[in-house]
């Protein structure tokens, strides 16, 4: 494909030129990102993360977190037919890991939008408008930065009702700061640069410069930041779970280990019931850490010996 | 995460220049910060003769913990369990039925009229400080209640409708009433030296918490309290009905009930009582062990399904917005009808408990009410549609029920999330009424309380502990509980006002004939049982777990098949015998101290090797 | 500690930004600096003791009644709590009632405890000290140490196991660390006999050196947990550093000018290198106090964390605001403190 693309640049134009441009540079970033062993092994374990929870419809089905026609007894250890156990309801948990994967990674991928949306409006509009407006907006920042973040998001989530969209949000809300204040500085870095003068004095609105020509410079720090984000973002749904402020009516795996909890696995050595979420929590959360960090490093070539 | 921040951080120009001195400098007052901090908690302050070596000692583990020392404030379980072993009362409860028995005062007994009780008071009970116990005392406690709102906090509700208080001699205490009042032998306040207590200022500031041993005339002493961590009680070698056996109780306070069953099977505790029981998978788990006793009893609460009747306030004013077809009786009846109680039973409480039938639990045996076989709503969802259908809320083609304004209908059952039961039956609710063409949405809250109080619900689970005199779980079904205004708060629980049930609970008042009263009582709970605004699902057991290897025998209440923890009454430590030796479980406990001991001295031999080797270091760079 | 707070740390893109900023190399430059940072810490002081106010009259519950929840109560009764607690005054007055105390050290009463906010806090935090503290020590004395053992040997197997561990460690959640911890080491499990204690923070009833050691002893497995999910951050950050540094152009003309190599690493590398972990070690000093409400909820240790929990639930107003105000403001004073120390660390930012 690419090797015929310079003949029909010239004939098409700069919005084509603009498109190869980009698709270069994503096989580029791939390259570069496969020699990433550690990146590697995170992205092979997330599409299979991935995978397990999109067919999880085909292979488990939402019947398995039905209460009334609970396959089993309540707490059996793992055995033939139930490899991993079951639950206080006589429900499968290999089936429930497999379907709480669902809502984990879901919780954990609209809470990291969520926060590198937040992040990233503030901090273009923060680098972009100078003056009192950035003023204000930074010293908002900083005070959420400093709000011990737990506290503030298990505030948050007292506040308002047990749902998905309570968890995601206090998750949201708390963590963006960081991203604001690193795309603020580059966008401050960006708009430096010469070319965005000469858009300027080309008549560029500040939505044009904002959106053509910040956006697309910070958006591959904006990618790192969500991949980042999302192994916070499903870390803290557990704490939250964990600590009672999930939605107690879907299965999710800080959730499951909140029940296994409530229901005294611990003490009673019902180690079947506990292990397998904690498992699952910290290896999409190391997975997403893995590819964050090799995307990070991609980017930021500076940092190539970190590997 | 924060590692490729930093690298960004630090791309800015470079240049050379150790500043290893100002490092070091800055470390070294983080240390300083930190061997403060240290050194604070360690250093034993003013602390008590330890236990001699060989003294038996009961640990109960609790999961609260204590909000206040003084009787006068106290409203958690856990305080006023303490405060029954460090004060005497004026009456206790007979372990094996709860009649009313002997405490501080010997005789009772009420004049004519109804309006005037008089107390005899026993001689032979000393405070701990060595003065005798009398009518005084009790007459100063009851009057600072009624006089000091700040002493009212916890148990003003006794004094509400007396009139007078007197002890025209040191062994007599009369009360005056304005209204008669059946519960005047069931008066659970703690009745305190006045010697000691007039010298409080604020009584809603005192906690009582600050010398110890506090003076008391219990079968126990308080001698020594940690906020958050434990109470230590010795035994009153005075105490009238007898010396309690163990040298020492303490009530551990543990965060995590996991934690408090672990501490339980290494023998560092005694006893767990559970918050409110332990769970089924703990008792199971616990009852395979050696020297452990399960004692699950019968329990004295209820586990209800209440319904919101259209929240109203005394001056007619309706807020709230239950749902309307809630009003329906039928409505109501089909609902519960729906809820297999068998289940609820073997699944979520794995048979800990035992299937609903009238408002006050069977371990109250006088009070204890079945409805008839016509009267009663057994489990049965066919009926229950067609209950439904008769009331008028049709299926429609996607099979859902539709309210009277054609919309689907779903209810909002309030559930406590700190209550596991509550999330587990709603799940069962939410698939049960499913199928019945009704919606559930499960409203779990850590705080149910502003939802409940604005009437803003349709039904919600609902539970109360049951006294031995039932006078309160019946007041709060009243229309005189319920606001004055939509505004203020009433007593009323969820709302009921029911005027039949109100003319029972008054007669029930005001008799004192105590057989004639449990009919009237009975009749109460069945017309309550008819309305369908409490319907009773379960009487959770009471599951509790001890040592058979420190705790030799131990009275429950009732006697028979009774619970240990949150007794009426001081009966269990008051009776707990210690086992001949528990050395065992010292053992291994010493055994545990030294291997930590070892790993701990590992862990810091390691941190100061790693600080000696950045000292030398630093030396190294000042060559 | 809390995922979520590890997301704390990049404060440290503050200083990075200011850096590029061209600054005047006199004294008199960094006492506008610091007065500047002081004001700033003190503007954020202000808002937090606003929004603590504010932020937790949203929490549903009346406090009065949930306090006195299932014993027996009469509306007078609730009527005389209300006025006790000044709940009864509208909010503008409980504000400025609030604001007024607050700025002369009086955090108003515990609902629950009926004691004053500050002797409830002063009680719980050298609990909370003792852990965090020894956590943070030895976190933050291991992180730097593996940290810089790994950037000497980048890229090789010690390297790789090292950073390999830190970053799962980083991403087990602390609590459930924590009961994998009791069922092991405090229950035992197979072989392993239960060592340890389950919860709390001393049996009672010893004295002297046995309270010490009966002290530590209930210490071991907290300090532990702590350890294992912190010092990964100390570690990379310590790490990325170094590399960074170690890749700089002076270290190679001072290697050029014939300089033994460890030695430069030494002399140069590492006391630059240490910067930044110098103000993540600010960071997680005000953490600290807050750090820990999920450690501590795990095993029953009596702090302030455990406190905050317990005032959340009903909700205990005002220790609640008291606790929220305490452990922002920690944050705050460590990170001006981290603020005000940076530039004398590092010529580039400030003078």
């Amino acid at each position: 494909m690419t090797t015929d693309t310079p003949a029909r640049v010239t004939e098409t134009g700069p919005r084509a030129l603009a498109r190869q441009r980009r698709r270069r540079s994503v096989v580029r970033f791939w390259t570069r990102y496969r020699t990433h062993r550690a990146g590697l092994a995170g992205l092979a374990a997330l599409i299979l993360f991935a995978l397990v929870a999109l067919t999880a419809p085909l292979t488990v089905g939402s019947d398995v977190a039905g209460v009334t026609d609970a396959p089993g007894q309540p707490m059996e250890s793992p055995s033939g037919a139930f490899p991993l156990g079951t639950d206080r309801f006589g429900r499968n948990l290999l089936g429930l890991l497999v379907w709480g994967s669902r809502i984990s990674l879901l919780v954990g991928l609209l809470a990291a939008v969520l926060s590198v949306t937040i992040g990233t409006l503030v901090g273009i509009t923060a680098g972009h408008f100078k003056g009192a407006y950035a003023t204000v907006l930074m010293r908002v920042t900083d005070w959420f930065l400093v709000m011990p973040t737990l506290v503030l998001a298990i505030a948050l989530a007292t506040v308002m009702s047990r749902s998905l969209g309570t968890v995601v949000l206090a998750i949201g809300v708390t963590t963006w700061p960081t991203t604001a204040r690193l795309v603020r500085a580059q966008t401050l870095a960006v708009e430096s640069r010469p070319y965005i003068e000469r858009a300027k004095a080309l008549g560029g609105g500040h939505w044009h410069i904002m959106s053509r020509h910040v956006l697309p410079n910070v958006m591959p720090l904006v990618l790192a930041q969500a991949t980042l984000g999302i192994s916070t973002a499903i870390l803290a749904e557990a704490t939250l779970a964990f600590l009672g402020l999930g939605d107690p009516t879907v299965v999710s795996w800080g959730g499951l280990l909140q029940e296994a909890r409530e229901a005294g696995a611990v003490s009673s050595g019902d180690w079947w019931y506990l292990v397998p979420p904690g498992i699952a929590i910290a290896a999409v959360a190391l997975a997403f850490t893995l590819c964050g960090r090799a995307v990070e490093s991609v980017l930021n070539p500076r940092l190539e010996v970190d590997r | 995460m924060s590692t490729q921040v930093h690298g960004r951080g630090l791309s800015g120009p470079r240049r050379s220049g150790p500043r290893a001195g100002r490092l070091v400098a800055a470390a070294g007052a983080a240390a300083l910060v930190f061997s403060a901090g240290l050194a604070t908690p360690l250093d034993p302050a003013p602390r008590r003769a330890a236990a001699a070596e060989g003294d038996s000692v009961l640990t109960v583990a609790v999961a609260q913990s204590v909000d206040s020392l003084s009787p006068f404030l106290a409203q958690r379980l856990v305080s006023t369990s303490i405060h029954r072993l460090m004060y005497e009362y004026l009456t206790n409860y007979d372990p094996k039925d709860n009649h009313a028995v002997p405490g501080l005062a010997t005789r009772w007994e009420s004049s004519p009229d109804k309006l005037t009780w008089t107390y005899t008071i026993r001689s032979d009970s000393k405070w701990s400080d060595g003065q005798q116990a009398t009518a005084q005392d009790a007459a100063w406690t009851f009057n600072k209640m009624m006089t000091d709102e700040g002493a009212a906090t916890a148990n003003g509700s006794f004094v509400g409708n007396f009139e007078k208080v007197t002890a025209p001699s040191p062994t007599q205490l009369v009360i005056q009433l304005k209204k008669p009042q059946a519960t005047m032998t069931a008066l659970d306040v703690p009745i305190v030296p006045k010697h000691v207590w007039e010298k409080v200022g604020d009584f809603s500031k005192f906690n009582n918490d600050k010398s110890f041993p506090v003076v008391g005339n219990g079968p126990f002493v308080l001698t020594d309290y940690k906020p958050d961590s434990y109470v230590r009680l010795k035994p009153n070698k005075d105490f009238w009905r007898g010396a309690p056996k163990f040298d020492e109780l303490v009530v551990r306070y543990y965060k995590d009930q996991d934690a408090a069953v672990a501490a339980l099977r290494k023998g560092e505790v005694s006893f767990v009582a559970g918050s409110p029981s332990l769970t089924p998978a703990q008792a199971a788990s616990l009852k395979n062990e050696k020297n452990i006793r399960v004692n699950d009893a019968p329990g004295r609460r209820f586990y209800a399904l209440a319904t919101n009747p259209g929240a109203k306030a005394k001056n007619g004013q309706k807020f709230g917005d239950g749902d309307p077809s809630l009003l329906d009786a039928r409505v109501r009846h089909a609902l519960f009808q729906a809820v297999d109680r068998k289940t609820v039973i073997d699944k979520v409480f794995q048979g800990h408990a035992v299937e609903g039938q009238g408002y006050i639990p069977p371990r109250f045996s006088q009070y204890f009410w079945k409805p008839s076989a016509s009267q009663e709503l057994a489990y049965d969802p066919e009926k229950a549609g067609r209950l439904l259908d008769q009331a008028g809320y049709k299926k429609n083609s996607a099979g859902k029920r539709l309210g009277k304004d054609g919309k689907p209908i779903t209810y909002r059952v309030l559930c406590h999330a700190t209550d596991p039961n509550d999330k587990a039956v709603g799940q069962y609710l939410t698939e049960w009424w499913g199928e019945l063409g009704i919606g559930v949405t499960l409203d779990c809250l850590d705080n149910v309380t502003d939802p409940w109080l604005a009437g803003t619900y349709d039904l919600a689970f609902d539970g109360w502990s049951v006294n031995p005199d039932p006078d309160f779980v019946l007041s709060i079904h009243t229309c005189a509980a319920l606001p004055a205004t939509p505004k203020v708060t009433g007593a009323t629980d969820n709302f009921v006002c029911d005027k039949r049930y109100d003319d029972l609970y008054a007669r029930q008042l005001a008799e004192y004939d105590p057989a004639k009263r449990a009919t009237i009582v009975k009749q109460m709970e069945s017309r309550l049982y008819d309305l369908g605004y409490m319907n009773v699902m379960a009487y959770p057991n009471a599951v509790e777990a001890y040592r058979t290897d420190q705790i030799k025998s131990i009275r429950t209440m009732p006697s028979a098949a009774g619970n240990i923890y949150g007794q009426d009454g001081y009966w269990s430590w008051w009776s707990a015998v210690p086992a001949a030796s528990d050395g065992s479980s010292d053992d291994s406990g010493s055994t545990g101290i030294v291997i930590g001991g070892v790993v701990l001295a590992v862990i810091l031999v390691g941190a100061g090797g790693f600080v000696a080797l950045r000292r030398r270091s630093t030396a190294d760079d000042r060559e | 500690m809390s995922s979520a707070q590890k997301t704390a740390a990049p404060v440290l893109a503050g200083p990075a930004v200011r850096a590029r900023t061209p600054r005047a190399r006199t004294t008199a430059a960094y006492v506008r600096y610091g007065a500047g940072k002081l004001g700033g810490a003190a503007v954020s002081l202000l808002a937090v003791l606003v929004t603590g106010f504010f932020l937790f009259r949203l929490i549903p519950g009346d406090p009065v009644k949930t306090m006195t929840g299932g014993r027996p109560v009469s509306a007078e009764q609730l009527a005389s709590y209300r006025r006790e607690f000044g709940l009864d005054l509208p909010l503008w007055q409980q504000f400025t009632d609030y604001c007024g105390k607050a700025l002369t050290g009086d955090l108003g009463t515990s609902y629950q405890f009926r004691a004053p906010v500050v002797d409830k806090i002063s009680e719980a935090l050298p609990n909370t000290l003792l852990l965090t503290g020894t956590g943070f020590v030895l976190y933050t004395a291991l992180g730097i140490l593996l940290g810089t053992r790994a950037a000497w040997r980048n890229g090789r197997l010690g390297d790789r196991l090292n950073t390999g561990l830190a970053l799962t460690l980083f991403s087990v959640p602390s609590f459930w660390l924590g009961l994998l911890l009791i069922i092991v080491f405090s229950v035992g499990i197979g072989p392993i006999p239960g060592m340890f204690p389950t919860g709390g923070m001393e049996s009672g009833g010893e004295e002297g050196f046995a309270y010490v050691i009966d002290v530590a002893h209930h210490l071991v497995l907290p300090v532990i947990t702590l350890v294992a999910v912190e010092y990964g951050q100390t570690l990379l950050v310590t790490r990325s550093a170094l590399l960074d540094e170690m890749g700089s152009d002076y270290l190679t003309t001072a290697r050029a000018k014939g300089l033994r190599d460890d030695l430069v690493r030494r002399r140069h590398a590492v006391p630059n290198a240490l910067l930044p972990t110098v103000t993540l070690i600010f960071v997680n000093l005000g953490r600290t106090v807050a750090g820990v409400i999920l450690v501590e909820t795990v095993f029953s240790w009596p702090g302030l964390g455990g406190l905050f929990y317990q005032a959340l639930s009903v909700p205990d107003l005002p220790l609640v605001q008291g606790l929220f105000l305490f452990f922002a403001a920690t944050v705050i004073v460590m990170n001006t403190l981290a603020d005000l120390v940076y530039p004398l660390l590092d010529p580039r930012v400030g003078r």
